[in-house]
């Protein structure tokens, strides 16, 4: 099977969570949105119960369970925004 | 007919591409001032400006004090989401001339402005404050940055509550 490698950062309550703010994650190619999710909840039990509620951003760009996340992305994944 | 195409030239009202948008996250101190003189044109007669600022004593619901906020953000997504609110804000009031989105990060103590909104025009009546407001409330819905309360009991990150559609 052919692998993806993906940056992944984490910002705010999920960082805390994770303890650490970026990872590279090796991913099947074309994993979608909704798989990676679960393959990060494996690397980082801690996120198990947060992902309903977490945003996740593809190339600075939101995207949803249904999104293929192309080589090379840079993922974020992050709780609803509380700025300005 | 010829002054007439003189003048479009000195005005170039079809020719936003030159109207002044200023997007940015920084660490450093808001400056009102050189931002305001960056967005304004020699046809500009009025500016709105919003600017949030760290409330140390809350008194709405149960009161409570904040010594300080901390703020952070994912800088190359949230500078794009500022541009795109700018855009925004253009495609709803045509009549803006300069528009200036700024966040400020890192730790910020009450009574420090945190954010800045500022839309320029030709004249008050032509939906600046609509296009002010608009800015501060979309860049609350979709710009990637947060803040985390650091009060007498300990801290706290705010919570958001906007999910964004795709396309958004």
């Amino acid at each position: 099977m052919s692998m993806n490698n993906v940056k992944t950062f984490f910002f705010a309550t999920l960082r805390d969570r994770v303890g650490v703010r970026l990872v590279e994650v090796q991913i099947p190619a074309q994993t979608n949105v909704a798989g990676f999710k679960n393959i990060l909840v494996e690397k980082f039990p801690a996120l198990n119960g947060f992902m309903n509620h977490a945003l996740v951003a593809v190339n600075q760009e939101y995207a949803f369970d249904d999104a293929v996340i192309p080589n090379g992305a840079e993922i974020a994944l992050f709780p609803p925004v509380s700025g300005g | 007919m010829a002054l007439k195409s003189h003048y479009s030239r000195l005005y170039p009202v079809d020719d936003r591409m030159n109207y002044p948008t200023i997007c940015s996250i920084t660490e450093d101190e808001i400056d009102l001032n050189d931002l305001l003189a960056q967005i304004t044109l020699t046809s500009t007669g009025a500016a709105a400006i919003f600017t949030g600022i760290v409330r140390g004593l809350t008194t709405r619901g149960d009161a409570y004090e904040t010594a300080y906020l901390e703020y952070e953000s994912y800088r190359s997504m949230a500078e794009a989401k500022m541009e795109q609110v700018a855009d925004e804000i253009r495609e709803r009031w045509s009549t803006i001339e300069g528009i200036a989105i700024v966040q400020r990060i890192g730790k910020l103590y009450p009574r420090t402005p945190t954010v800045i909104i500022a839309c320029t025009a030709a004249h008050r009546h032509t939906g600046v404050f609509d296009a002010a407001r608009y800015g501060i409330d979309r860049l609350k819905e979709i710009v990637p940055v947060w803040k985390k309360e650091i009060g007498p009991k300990g801290e706290e990150w705010v919570k958001g509550e906007y999910i964004p559609r795709a396309g958004e």
